[in-house]
């Protein structure tokens, strides 16, 4: 196919360049500064998709974001993208582009043949269809969806890359039309940084499209100038390519810049897309405005356009999407598409204007150009297939609701339409500011702001290019000042710029047609949701009355293009058939995004690897080479086991819980969380947090503590040990670090901001090696010769400094295990080589290197419990027996002291820890298995508590669990039963939650 | 301590890895490609994190006389010597960088100190990276990465430059800047590999490399 439609002229294309694309596989021709829509145009191609509900043909409207047809999925395989609107599409060498809707292709549609489906679906069609029986609703849905489709998602992982920049500016400017540029440039030159954003290619707004002139000089020699001289300035950025999507609280803005898409696949290197998150001391609106189209009846068929964009076409693109048009307006303006029409060659078949004595000095100019005018008319129906081959025109009565006279048939191919301007209000809608209708303008214009923000030019309800230029260059100005640059002059020149007077315009919503608007062929307002006049009229009928309620019952507006079209006429369509004014309908709120959004833009570079920092110790690449499995602790990596050979899981945790107990072995605790506290106060706070006392821990000693919230539920727990005079450090749970120094924080600073005391995270400092079992002094012993290791002289809940393997170490006896424990700890930088030398000196000893689950496995022969695991935030020291560790006797009080005097928390029943023993010890309880007393009761069956830890334990040579359970400390001995979800039933027995060593002698080796 | 000691510093594994757009990430530095960013980690110094009233002159001018360097009493401000540098963190929060042996300068603050302080030793929980490069590289490096307005800070000037605490990525950074155009980043040892990892994404479209 050739370009048929092809013009030698065009401002921003060059027409003897060529460029290759496919559209729905077949092979095209475009030019360098087509997008997708203007080559398709200039190959001549009618349809580009199937309507949503009804399946009829559509072809290109516009030629911008308010495009509702031009549906495109490009690419293919993993790099596809759907639902892109051809007319935002660049074209690029070997671009795919394919039509989303349609099946099996939008030449022969299937549904449209048949043509029942879409009668099925009037509005409110989801709501009153497929109600009932609702188990069928997923048969609907399947089918609804492979009849309409909206494009197809890639199914392979996205290869692009995407990235966000966090900007800040003085002044940002959406939309680089004549209004934003000059705002930008005056607010650059008042020395304000500048951030000027616009979704097109390239800057210049409509004026890319004009043939004025501006100073004597073409209008986009004009904003070529204009943009390198914004360009000169280095306090300035400028962003093509750049939709701002949302505008958010406290002048935050979301910006989408498409970097390389418009340079198809070959662009491997870099962010496909690149998000913006801009925050702004002043924001300019210069969005400019959308032409509205007229709505009547078939106004849908292909080569039906709008006027703004057929002149766009061909004074841009150099395309001429037609031969013989006839323009339909309300207004003077578009009478320019008429003239431009003329000038590229082509037949105008003649401009119907709704108003009965058009007058403006543009009139006289079409006229004189031997363009007939028939004033007083309306296009009231187009008919055609695929394309539009007549348009029926009828005289129109003055305020253009009946229709006077005879309707005459004249033949044609394009209808181009323009009903007046609509502000692009979207952005300013998404502040909150309520939009006011504005007779003069016929249109809505930005509510008052409630942000720091102004609209400038036409998205204000200006549309005279000079009033643009002045707009914004004292917005501009305006709002440099207003960020605290410049004094608010405005120096730019004004240009010298012919344009016509305009004459008024008239306000039509609707064109009225030989037959009642509900009996009259389809008059479409939104043709991306196949919403009619008809359609609107009759959720009235049903009794809809408020604007918001008609939009989801027709979906008005809903489409990937927001009803950036068809929304003023609806409502207007609304409010006349509820016989009140559009001011007292009033309209919908727009919200972000202004238009679609990437998924991957938005989620940037944090995906993969980056998706969430990844903590390491400095032992970390030891682990690694020994083949650690890892498990996930917060953001830490802990190995999880050390697996030799072929082991399995149990296999190695089993081999390294012996280990431990009958030599030696070795974790890495460096993740435990550490709060260095100091301060002459450091000791009362501390036992102010903690249910038991410090205030005589003498330095060289070490005490366990637990923290309740106030509800004196358990929170975090961990050994304190006093450091020197009024120097401590504590030991928090890996997960709770972060939290504990947190809530440290809170109480001193907002409770007790009297008590003098500082807290330093020092986790990252240290590096911690535990060696643990029989053997552990003479491993350590061989590394270690200035502290006194006799059981005597380091005692249990002791700690020491010292020097380790050459390295200036702080030696903790405590235990996790109930084995003899010191727990080394150096700087981290030392962390790897302390390491090794502890591997080296254990080495006669095979020492084991274990992970996290040898150390639960350990800790529950103990019955130690682990904060978080064994307890769920509504667990009191008592619940866990552990009421020694509650100082009753402490002269201030404690956080949570009070709550365990409430009847609940002292009530007999309350679930406790206790053991259990599987009558059959090689079955391990599954934890979170539910305990009940009474296996053969009727489910629901009453529940009395839940297995919180459970292990097999090589030492014992059983399995064992940790459990809570009702009233349990009053039920040792007592068989109790686990019903699993696969139907077994596992019986245990009650026992003390101590397994192993329950007097404590293991850790005193001699 | 004897020299046979291994000491690693937090980017040690990250020692010569580089990204570029138009290779792919290399394990060792192309000769051939141009890196607009370099990261490099400074040896293993002191960390120290100083607490106490910053409205008291005597301790500020204690801490000035122990470190030869004045404390920064101004928000986001940091001061440095060749040897020492002071970033101030919060109206009584300072860290002190410094090339003096921890202990001895803790030791000889706590006797120059006195009143309700604290200085807690984290030298092994930090380490300090210099980026250094093009200028643009450098301004986009830091927006995608932080939050916080780099670009509201005039030039630095030789001994009083800007520093703040703010997010880095998902994690978080002291970044200051330096009268070279050049940034000193300080961050946590348990987050240097994410955020050696994301600077090397963050920086691939320049061209970046990590000296360890």
């Amino acid at each position: 196919m050739s370009q048929i439609n092809r013009l030698n002229t065009g401002a921003r294309t060059d027409s003897t360049s060529r460029i290759n694309f496919t559209y729905n596989g077949k092979q095209m021709q475009g030019v360098v500064g087509d997008t997708l829509a203007s080559a398709l145009l200039a190959n001549g191609v009618n349809v580009v998709g199937r309507s949503f509900k009804y399946s009829r043909p559509r072809g290109i409207v516009g030629h911008g974001a308010e495009e509702p047809n031009a549906i495109m999925q490009i690419g293919s395989g993993a790099a596809t993208v759907p639902n892109l609107k051809a007319t935002q599409v660049e074209l690029y060498e070997g671009l795919e582009s394919a039509s989303v809707n349609g099946w099996p292709n939008v030449n022969f549609d299937l549904m449209s043949i048949t043509g029942w489906f879409g009668r099925m679906m009037p509005p409110g069609f989801y709501y009153k269809t497929f109600m009932y029986p609702a188990k069928l609703w997923m048969t609907y849905e399947h089918f609804i969806r492979k009849a309409a489709g909206l494009g197809s998602a890639p199914v392979q992982d996205d290869p692009d890359s995407y990235d966000k920049l966090n900007q800040h500016c003085d002044v940002l400017v959406v939309g680089a039309g004549p209004a934003g540029l000059v705002a930008a440039r005056e607010a650059a030159r008042a020395g304000a940084r500048v951030i000027i954003a616009d979704e097109q290619s390239e800057f210049g707004g409509s004026l890319l499209a004009s043939i004025n002139s501006i100073d004597g000089q073409v209008a986009t020699s004009w904003v070529d100038e204009l943009v390198a001289e914004l360009e000169s300035f280095s306090n300035v950025q400028t962003l093509p390519r750049s939709t701002a999507f949302g505008y958010y609280d406290h002048n935050f803005l979301g910006i989408l810049q498409r970097r390389t898409d418009h340079l198809g696949i070959s662009a491997d290197s870099g962010s496909r897309q690149r998000l913006h998150r801009v925050r702004a001391k002043r924001v300019i609106l210069a969005t400019g405005a959308f032409e509205r189209p007229l709505v009547f009846a078939q106004n849908d068929i292909p080569g039906v356009m709008q006027a703004s964009s057929v002149s766009t076409y061909i004074n841009r693109y150099g395309v001429a999407p037609g031969n013989r048009m006839i323009l339909f307006t309300t207004n003077d303006n578009a009478y320019q598409t008429a003239i431009d029409w003329h000038r590229a060659g082509r037949a105008v078949v003649a401009v119907v204007d709704s108003r009965s004595a058009p007058s403006g000095e543009i009139v006289a100019v079409a006229q004189e150009m031997g363009i007939r005018v028939i004033a007083g008319s309306g296009v009231i129906e187009a008919q055609g297939g695929k394309r539009v081959r007549r348009a029926l025109v009828a005289p129109l009565n003055g305020d253009g609701t009946e229709i006077t006279g005879v309707v005459e048939k004249l033949a044609c191919d394009l209808i181009a339409c323009s009903g007046g301007w609509s502000p692009a209000i979207h952005l300013s809608s998404h502040t909150g500011a309520k939009p006011v209708w504005d007779e003069t303008i016929i249109g809505f214009k930005p509510g008052q702001s409630v942000q720091k923000e102004r609209s400038a030019g036409a998205c204000g309800g200006t549309y005279s290019l000079a009033g643009c230029i002045a707009e914004g260059a004292s917005a501009g100005a305006e709002a440099a000042k207003l960020a605290g640059c410049g004094d608010g002059t405005v120096h730019f020149p004004m240009p010298q710029i012919k344009e016509f007077s305009e004459q008024p315009a008239q306000a039509l919503f609707l064109v009225p047609h030989t037959k009642a608007t509900s009996r009259a062929p389809s008059q479409f307002v939104d043709m991306q949701l196949d919403v009619s006049a008809s359609g609107i009229e009759l959720a009235v009928r049903e009794g809809f009355k408020s604007v918001e309620h008609i939009k989801r019952y027709t979906a008005m507006g809903f489409g990937t293009d927001q009803g950036k079209l068809g929304n003023i006429n609806g409502m207007a369509i609304l409010a006349n058939a509820l016989g009140q004014s559009i001011e007292q309908t009033g309209t919908t709120i727009f919200r972000p995004s202004y238009s679609p959004t990437t998924f991957g833009a938005i989620a940037g570079a944090d995906v993969g690897a980056l998706f969430d920092p990844e903590r390491y110790t400095a032992v970390h690449r030891w682990h690694q080479e020994q083949g650690a499995a890892f498990e996930d602790v917060g953001q830490w990596k802990r190995p999880w086991y050390f697996p030799r050979g072929g082991e399995s899981m149990q296999d190695a945790v089993n081999r390294e819980c012996l280990a431990v107990r009958n030599s030696v072995g070795i974790l890495d605790a460096s993740t435990l969380g550490k709060i260095d506290i100091q301060g002459p106060d450091a000791a009362e706070f501390i036992t102010r947090m903690y249910t038991n006392s410090y205030l005589k821990l003498a330095p060289g000693k070490c005490r366990y503590g637990v923290m309740l919230k106030e509800d004196g539920m358990i929170f975090d727990d961990g050994v304190c040990a006093c450091i020197g005079d009024n120097h401590y450090l504590m030991f928090t749970t890996t997960g709770g670090a972060a939290g504990v120094l947190a809530w440290l924080e809170l109480w001193q600073q907002t409770e007790w901001p009297d008590l003098q005391v500082y807290f330093t995270s020092v986790t990252d400092h240290w590096t911690t090696a535990t060696i643990t079992g029989p053997n552990a002094r003479k491993v350590l012993a061989k590394v270690c010769d200035d502290i006194e290791l006799a059981n005597d002289a380091f005692q249990f809940m002791d700690w020491r400094d010292g020097t380790v393997a050459g390295v200036a170490a702080r030696v903790f006896r405590i235990s996790f295990t109930g084995e003899l424990t010191y727990e080394i700890n150096v700087p981290a930088h030392y962390g790897r080589h302390v390491w090794e030398a502890l591997i080296a000196a254990g080495e006669e000893f095979d020492i084991t290197p274990y992970g996290t689950e040898s150390m639960h496995v350990l800790r529950a022969e103990k019955g130690f419990i682990i904060v978080g695991q064994d307890t769920d935030g509504s667990m009191t020291p008592a619940d866990m027996n552990m009421d020694w560790v509650v100082g009753k006797n402490k002269t201030f009080s404690f956080i949570g002291k009070r709550s365990l005097q409430r009847s609940d928390s002292v009530r007999k029943n309350r679930k406790q820890l206790v053991g259990l023993k599987t009558v059959n010890g090689t079955q391990v309880l599954p934890e979170g298995a539910q305990v009940v007393f009474d296996p053969e009761q009727k489910i629901p069956m009453s529940m009395q508590g839940h297995v919180t830890s459970s292990y097999f334990s090589s030492n014992l040579g059983h399995s064992i669990a940790l459990a809570v359970v009702k009233g349990g400390h009053g039920l040792l001995g007592k068989t109790v039963y686990c019903p699993l979800a696969d139907g077994r039933t596992i019986a245990a027995e009650i026992v003390s939650s101590v397994f192993y060593d329950p007097k404590g002698e293991r850790q005193n080796v001699e | 301590m004897s020299n046979n000691i291994k000491q690693e510093t937090p980017l040690q594994y990250f020692h010569k890895l580089s990204s570029h757009a138009n290779s792919q990430r290399a394990e060792l530095f192309n000769g051939e490609v141009e890196f607009a960013l370099v990261v490099k980690e400074a040896p293993i110094s002191t960390f120290l994190s100083l607490r106490g009233n910053g409205a008291d002159n005597a301790f500020c001018a204690a801490v000035a006389e122990v470190l030869g360097v004045p404390v920064p009493t101004e928000p986001g401000t940091y001061h440095s010597s060749k040897e020492a540098s002071i970033y101030w963190l919060g109206p009584d929060e300072w860290m002190l960088f410094s090339s003096m042996d921890a202990s001895s300068l803790e030791a000889r603050l706590r006797a120059s100190l006195s009143g309700h302080i604290a200085i807690a030793d984290i030298s092994g929980g930090q380490t300090l990276i210099n980026l250094r490069g093009d200028q643009l590289a450098l301004e986009v490096v830091l927006k995608k990465s932080s939050v916080y307005d780099f670009g509201a800070w005039a030039d630095a000037s030789a001994n009083a430059g800007r520093c703040v605490q703010s997010s880095f990525g998902k994690a978080s950074a002291v970044v200051a800047n330096k009268s070279d155009g050049s940034y000193d980043l300080i961050f946590r040892r348990s987050y240097a590999d994410y955020i050696a990892q994301w600077l090397l994404h963050a920086g691939e479209e320049f061209g970046c490399r990590i000296e360890s």
